[in-house]
């Protein structure tokens, strides 16, 4: 077997997702470096893949899953609901809430001019990724309600101005807001951890947005953790920690 | 030419739902069964089908049709969100890995444009996979389907990690050569 052919093995099973530890490390810098031949096994590989789960008798799934997206997406579109006002006034007593409260105001206005801004499709883009961030500034807000939600600082490891909160609740779960992280590589993504328990626990893969910021909901499960930790990882993630740390809690 | 489905999700990234509607409704069906096929609950999968879907909304405008088609584009989100799903239980204690016992079972054609082109191609490529010698065909249900790793693999079959590999490679290159041919 010469040099190449054991590439083009690691090619394969990086395809079906279960490459690992030093030989993932090894295939994902061999990819970098830029080997068409290998990037089109892949490509090809999941294509083939996709392809034969296609062949699946087709299924129609529960309704009450299209109705959820709607509402969903109802909820993204018009996060200022009168029937919040109340406790957000009452949560604007800390320092924390307010500055959340202060993204919602600004929500308001912005929905406001949404139609207009629907003319122009990246516009509509960029508004979709804020109201996004609204949404989880209300679930923060949600969980903010409850005494036992602690809010968990993670600072960059470089020393640069990175930083990210997760608002964490141990039975309802939490959330995580991001600022200031450089977009992941290609093929790249960054995967919050729990840590606390024997293991890390993987908490969700996440992207930023150009802005560098990024919101995202957290399951709860496992061992209440003690902290968090952000690392980069390939970008279907991985079940334990392989790549550098990029922020942690202290 | 631009095919249905990438128009759909072109509208999508503009914020148009009644794109969105109409992309669930053709997609849907497709995915679902793969996601429950991994799951293997009809609630965990619903749960899936719906945050794969919300995905999909937020990050139209990262579908780039030279790399794949909408199909693909959703099979792979879904297969990965599912494999998270199992993974995650899995760490958790609450179940352990499950046989991989059930093959693609078969699926008649269904009457009527995109699903009788479908069924033209899955004819074709549904014998590939069963032509696969089944110890080529196992270590890639494995990976695909209950989200093993090569090591995990390898310690389930009590076979050395090199001959995983290998298999994983042979299987896969017959796989792409078939779909190569019915393209």
């Amino acid at each position: 077997m010469n040099d190449h052919e054991t590439y083009e093995t690691l090619a394969a099973v990086y395809a079906v997702g279960a490459l690992e530890g030093d030989d993932l490390a090894r295939f994902e810098a061999h990819l970098a470096e830029g080997c068409d031949r290998c990037e089109v096994i892949v490509r090809e590989s999941r294509e083939a893949m996709a392809r034969m789960a296609l062949t699946a008798t087709p299924a129609v799934p529960p309704p009450e899953v299209k109705a959820a997206l709607h509402a969903r997406i109802d909820a993204a579109t018009r996060p200022f609901r009168a029937s919040r006002r109340g406790w957000l006034t009452w949560a604007a007593a800390t320092a924390v809430v307010a500055a959340l409260a202060v993204m919602v105001a600004s929500g308001v206005v912005a929905s406001r001019y949404e139609a207009k801004l629907g003319q122009v499709a990246r516009e509509v883009a960029a508004e979709r990724e804020r109201l996004k961030r609204q949404e989880a500034a209300l679930r923060a807000l949600e969980l903010l309600r409850d005494p036992a939600t602690r809010v968990v600082e993670l600072r960059g490891t470089s020393g640069a101005e990175v930083m990210a909160r997760v608002i964490w609740n141990d039975k309802a779960g939490g959330q995580l807001i991001v600022a200031n992280l450089p977009p992941a590589p290609a093929g790249k993504a960054y995967e919050l951890w729990a840590l606390g328990g024997a293991q890390p626990r993987p908490a969700g893969l996440f992207q930023v947005d150009a802005d560098g910021r990024a919101a995202q909901t957290v399951d709860a499960g496992g061992e209440p953790p003690k902290g968090f930790a952000v690392t980069l990882e390939p970008a279907t993630g991985v079940p334990a920690p392989t790549g550098p740390i990029v922020m942690a809690s202290r | 030419m631009t095919t249905a489905g990438e128009d759909l999700i072109r509208r999508m990234t503009a914020g148009d739902r009644d794109a969105f509607s109409r992309f669930y409704d053709r997609y849907s069906p497709l995915v679902f069964p793969l996601i429950l096929k991994i799951v293997r609950d009809r609630a965990d999968a619903a749960d899936v089908l719906q945050d794969v879907f919300w995905e999909a909304w937020q990050g139209a405008g990262s579908y780039d049709s030279n790399r794949g088609t909408p199909e693909a584009w959703m099979i792979t989100r879904a297969r990965t969100r599912a494999i998270d799903r199992i993974r995650a239980v899995r760490r958790r204690g609450e179940t352990f890995v499950p046989p991989v016992d059930e093959g693609l079972a078969p699926a008649p054609p269904e009457p009527g444009g995109d699903a009788a082109e479908r069924a033209e191609d899955r004819g074709v490529i549904r014998t590939a996979l069963e032509t696969l010698p089944q110890a080529q065909r196992e270590v890639i249900e494995l990976a695909y389907y209950a989200g093993l790793t090569q090591t995990e693999i390898a310690e389930r079959l009590q076979q050395p990690l090199g001959t995983v590999k290998t298999r994983i490679r042979l299987g896969l290159e017959r796989l792409r050569e078939v779909v190569r041919r019915a393209t």
